[in-house]
């Protein structure tokens, strides 16, 4: 099984090299992939302190948006440009005890409310395999230096697919564990019922040694619970002789479903098509299962609903009275209105004006309520199909990165395409997206998806299925790095 | 389909204490009409009505409430770093009740 972290710690215990000289090369190439794509918002510049632990001498990152004391931490939002926190988020403490180095702080979609990388307010974040490409986001930055070799891993958030959709653009292991197996204590929400921490690595079983490392029940979130009985790292390693069985979408992989198919998405489902043999050959069960195609295209819709509602409650502290840049003014509703006006940028306004119109009175239960209606059919559907398989397996996009002014979908289908990751969400599920391929010369991946708490299996069939496909531990620009 | 107006949006706005500009207005009032279109497809699901409202992705079958120790507290010179004005204790904003 391939991991980047323990060959790191064999070269250090073989002597090869030191852990000051790892994390002086992590610095350095960190102010390279700067340069290149915008992936920090800061960099740490202190003497990297050397810290024992599990992890020690292993740099990561962290997206922007997880409480660092003492550490500038902006959301990538001119509301926070000037916030530094007084407490830490529990990841972070827990990767302190762990031994690991935080370099720097990620480039990220303001507040996560974005999924381009365009929408910080350091400017747009570019992605390592082809500059003029979106990363995605709103890991962005996460998911960009860890595809250019900077670091192992970073943690990222996902709320919609902030990790996975990253993580696909990009050519890397996007991982978002079941809701509530990491604390969300110190991620600044968006929307709390969909929100989770996760992580961005090379491999799968680089995603379960920090994920072994950062889980766990915490006081300080009532939404976490005792995982101390799943050790992702042992179940991996542990032989595993059961068939798995594993389903996808007929609607989604069916190309007469797609008005006007691009090329980029015939491709895309033949390699799809190609992976299902693969998976087939491991000796895994798939079926095709029909899915109720009124329930699927509202997925999106169901998303846009609930996470802009949401985020308008959890913005709402943002006054500029408290933290952030202070506006001058005679009276205080026109401080936060001038800090609100001038520092959300106008795409976060949009996703909260919808918010406001969901959460109208006349408007709530019709939208909002039934938004969240919609949500538990589909977690419900889920369930019933989770009894029989073990996970659901689906291309992650139409195709690799797009272009920066790209965004407009004129099929419902590929709306479907792009946005079904959210179900994890909707759920709570846990899911993984692995490298699988390449088109156009841009990286594109596959999604796993399993039942509540079921991340020890899951992990089974991702790392399975990385080692048949053969992409783990690539770097942007090659593995000479 | 529905006439919304650009006062509707800056009334949606202005409830969040966010001001919006002609060309931020003119950028979601374009665009309305196919998210309200869009959000309205949830409507025709069948017996949506019937369906119970899903709040939180998983159970929460206990609530653990912590002992009743002495906990680590911040210090109030540390919370109040991140105000624009402040005295020893208190955070300074502008009088609300006006003589």
């Amino acid at each position: 099984m391939k991991s980047e972290i323990l060959t790191i710690q064999q070269n250090i215990k073989s002597g090869k090299i030191s852990k000051e000289q790892i994390l002086k090369n992590a610095k350095e190439s960190a102010m390279k992939n700067q340069e290149k794509c915008n992936s920090f918002v800061t960099l740490i510049d202190a003497d990297l302190n050397l810290l024992e632990g599990p992890l020690s001498g292993i740099p990561y990152t962290l997206k922007d948006n997880f409480s660092t004391k003492g550490i500038l931490t902006t959301a990538s939002s001119n509301t926070l440009k000037n916030y530094v926190p007084v407490y830490n988020a529990t990841i972070y403490e827990k990767l302190i005890a762990a031994g690991a180095t935080l370099i720097g702080k990620n480039t990220m979609d303001e507040f996560g409310l974005g999924a381009t990388g365009t929408t910080a307010h350091t400017g747009l974040v570019h992605n390592p395999w082809n500059t003029s490409k979106q990363t995605s986001g709103s890991s962005a930055g996460s998911a960009a230096c860890v595809a250019a070799g900077v670091v192992p891993f970073s943690i990222g958030s996902d709320t919609g697919d902030s990790i996975r959709k990253p993580a696909a653009y990009c050519g890397i292991v996007g991982y978002k564990p079941t809701y509530g197996m990491i604390s969300r204590y110190g991620l600044f929400p968006f929307a709390s019922s969909l929100d989770h921490v996760g992580i961005l690595t090379r491999t799968v079983l680089d995603a379960a040694i920090v994920a072994e490392n950062i889980k766990g029940q915490d006081p300080k979130d009532m939404t976490s619970w005792d995982s101390s009985s799943i050790n992702l790292i042992e179940e991996l390693e542990k032989k595993d002789t059961k068939t798995k069985k594993l389903f996808y979408i007929k609607e989604l992989i069916d190309i007469n479903n797609y008005t006007n198919p691009s090329d980029s998405l015939k491709e895309t489902l033949k390699i799809f098509k190609n992976t299902i043999q693969k998976c087939k050959e491991l000796n895994m069960e798939v079926d095709e299962i029909s899915f109720d195609k009124a329930l699927l295209k509202v997925i999106h819709s169901t998303y846009t609903c609930i996470s802009s509602a949401e985020a308008t409650s959890n913005l709402s502290n943002l006054t500029g009275i408290l933290f952030g840049p202070r506006k001058q003014s005679d009276d205080i509703t026109s401080m936060i209105i001038k800090h609100r006006t001038e520092g959300f940028s106008p795409l976060i306004k949009r996703r909260l004006i919808i918010g406001s119109y969901v959460l109208q009175k006349e408007n709530q239960e019709k939208y909002f309520i039934n938004a969240q209606r919609v949500r538990n059919l589909i977690v419900q559907k889920m369930n019933e199909l989770f009894q029989q398989y073990d996970a659901l397996i689906l291309p992650c996009s139409e195709k690799g990165a797009k272009d920066f002014d790209e965004n407009s979908l004129d099929c419902e289908m590929l709306d479907v395409l792009e946005n079904h990751m959210a179900i994890g969400n909707f759920g709570g599920f846990p899911s993984i997206t692995i490298p699988n391929g390449f088109v156009n010369k841009l990286p594109i991946g596959i999604n796993l998806t399993s039942k509540v708490k079921d991340d020890a299996n899951l992990l089974k069939i991702a790392q399975k299925l990385e080692e048949a496909l053969g992409f783990a531990g690539q770097i942007a620009g090659g593995n000479d790095k | 389909m529905k006439n919304f107006t650009k006062e509707l949006i800056d009334e949606l706005a202005s409830k969040l204490l966010i001001g919006l500009n002609e060309e931020e207005n003119k950028m979601v009032l374009n665009e309305f009409n196919e998210i309200d279109h869009n959000m309205n497809l949830i409507n025709d699901i069948a017996d949506i009505a019937n369906i119970k409202p899903m709040t939180h992705p998983i159970e929460l079958n206990e609530i653990v409430l912590r002992d009743d120790d002495e906990i680590e507290e911040l210090k109030q010179e540390e919370v109040l770093q991140n105000a624009g004005e402040k005295n020893m204790v208190s955070v300074i904003i502008p009088k609300v009740v006006k003589e």
